[in-house]
């Protein structure tokens, strides 16, 4: 069952249309990654779901519940951290969750107990600064405990890592991961190795048409290219090397052939088994005594599917 | 409900640490003292001006020219004080995003408009009345005479006036980006008022005659009852800029 459906979905901003008969299903319980370029739509479909933005044309359900624009009763599920999170600046932390808390309806025990744990867990405990004194990076955490304090059924982030430094990112991610079960998480993103770290589910947006949504494990399976990765040290024949290859290219051992000359380095893509790929390569090698100094297979990574995708 | 307490809470909080409250409460004090004193020493200064070179006898200041202090002071300067201070009341929390964490934990925008204009008129009254307050003490003591019988009669008109004013202000500052754009919608409304005012005929129902006629009400040449219409327009138009401010809120981009 999906906890978000996005059907059919059109918004256009003048003349320049952002999105593009959008069809999207987040599962419930899941993190999806939802990935794509600059400009792609990422944002604008968030700000869509939480009835930020007015549709174009199409639908959309959060918690089988039709999301409206302006004053959307789905929101109560919700909690939202955007990009470059908002705050007043003459309110503590504390004082702002308090706020947050009462807007949202917790009872007042309940409310410190979870101010209290949502402070600890992004490291705001005891700060008794105004927030006109934070950093951007203790912004971004006050902004993940104020979508969390409420326990939201659906936490949607918008690029929540892009203000964090490398420790704080990691952080945060580990974070994110550790709410798996707990709540359904939408994160779009550009940074793609962060999707692979702790999505399960993710969608590529381009151009404003989701190109792919699936499980990360189909997506490997139905796009990634099986390659392998050959180093040779600087004083390898290439030319008999490129001979040999596409020797090995014609006999249908190997399907493609790329080098990168710079870093001595050859990524072949084959669509046979590996290992009587790798015993053939090796051996068509030897025999020209172009030994390389390491072969590996190449695992399929989401930025080469992605780059492959949006082709 | 609770939520418009919450928020209106908020505004307080805000006003209290932003400085705006402490800066707009002295300035209003400052008002109130000063009218009974330039009341008092306006005589001495005309004189000082202009010597013995006066042609007619200046008369003894009476309580009539605190009065008519205060309504010019109040007109003149609190009510811009207030429109300068509060235009951006709605278009700031628009225009830096302040609202999104907020309305997307379920916060009605409608809620956001309601606890702001309690907030407004409260801060309005609490000004006003400040300086009436300190004007009525400072004038029963320097003044004894008789002349203002109807001292909370002649308020009423220009409270009301003030609560259709901050109205007006949310609801410019809804509309607009800016608070610029806010003051000078605001001042748009009330040039237009006071064009409405050059017909006679209209006189009894423009809500600015709310603040030009107050000393005759004071005096009790002027019967209040005739600035019903007025005072009703004035209360129907601020509940209507609400409604307008709320519609065009829950439209609005965040």
């Amino acid at each position: 069952m999906n906890i978000i459906e996005v059907k059919n979905v059109s918004k256009s901003f003048g003349s320049k249309q952002v999105l593009d008969g959008l069809h999207l299903g987040v599962p419930t319980g899941s993190i999806f990654g939802f990935v794509g370029g600059n400009g792609a739509g990422k944002t604008t479909t968030m700000k869509l779901i939480l009835g930020l933005e007015e549709t174009t044309r199409g639908d959309i359900f959060v918690g089988g519940e039709k999301v409206t624009f302006g004053n959307t009763k789905t929101n109560r599920i919700t909690g939202y951290l955007s990009d470059v999170p908002e705050f007043y600046p003459y309110m503590s932390a504390e004082e702002y969750l308090t706020f947050c808390g009462e807007i949202t309806g917790l009872k007042k025990a309940e409310q410190k107990q979870r101010i209290k744990e949502t402070l600890a867990l992004v490291g705001l405990e005891g700060n008794k600064k105004r927030i006109k004194g934070f950093s951007r990076g203790m912004k971004q955490r006050l902004g993940i405990a104020q979508a969390m304090l409420n326990n939201p059924e659906l936490l949607i982030c918008d690029e929540p890592t892009s203000a964090l430094d490398p420790e704080g990112r990691n952080e945060f991610l580990e974070l994110l991961a550790s709410l798996k079960g707990k709540m359904t998480i939408l994160f779009s993103t550009h940074i793609l190795g962060d999707v692979e770290r702790i999505c399960d589910y993710v969608g590529i947006l381009d151009e404003g048409k989701l190109k792919v949504s699936s499980s990360i494990e189909e997506l490997k399976q139905t796009y990634a290219k099986p390659q392998i990765e050959l180093f040779f040290d600087e004083v390898a024949n290439f030319s008999a090397l490129a001979a040999e290859l596409n020797a090995l290219k014609e006999q249908g051992v190997i399907t493609e052939v790329e080098k990168i000359n710079k870093r001595n380095q050859v990524i072949i893509s084959y669509n046979k088994d590996y290992a009587e790929t790798a015993a053939a390569l090796l051996e068509s090698l030897i025999a020209k005594k172009t030994m390389p100094i390491s072969l590996r297979k190449m695992n399929p990574s989401l930025e080469s599917i992605f780059l492959e995708v949006i082709q | 409900m609770k939520n418009i307490y919450y928020f209106s809470k908020k505004e307080f909080l805000e006003s209290w640490r932003t400085s705006k409250l402490f800066i707009v409460m002295i300035f209003f004090l400052i008002l109130g003292i000063m009218n009974p004193l330039i009341a008092i020493l306006t005589p001495d200064i005309i004189e000082i001006s202009f010597g013995g070179a006066l042609p007619v006898n200046i008369p003894e200041p009476s309580s009539l020219d605190s009065w008519g202090q205060f309504y010019q002071s109040m007109t003149q300067m609190g009510l811009i004080v207030i429109t300068l201070l509060f235009s951006g009341t709605m278009s700031g929390e628009v225009s830096k995003g302040t609202l999104v964490n907020l309305v997307t934990k379920g916060l009605k925008r409608s809620t956001v408009v309601i606890s702001k204009s309690i907030y407004l008129i409260l801060q309005w009254t609490l000004c006003m009345f400040l300086a009436f307050f300190v004007t009525w003490v400072y004038t029963l003591y320097y003044f004894t005479d008789d002349n203002s019988p109807h001292v909370f009669l002649a308020v009423l008109p220009l409270w009301i006036f003030g609560i259709l004013l901050v109205t007006a202000i949310l609801l410019t500052s809804t509309i607009s980006r800016n608070s610029y754009e806010g003051l000078l919608l605001t001042g748009g409304f009330v040039v237009l008022l006071f064009i409405v005012n050059i017909f006679d005929k209209l006189k009894h129902y423009n809500p600015i005659t709310l603040t030009s006629e107050n000393i005759n009400f004071l005096q009790g040449t002027s019967s209040l009852g005739n600035y019903m219409p007025a005072m009703l327009i004035s209360i129907s138009l601020s509940l209507l800029f609400l409604y307008l401010s709320i519609v065009i809120l829950n439209k609005k981009k965040l």
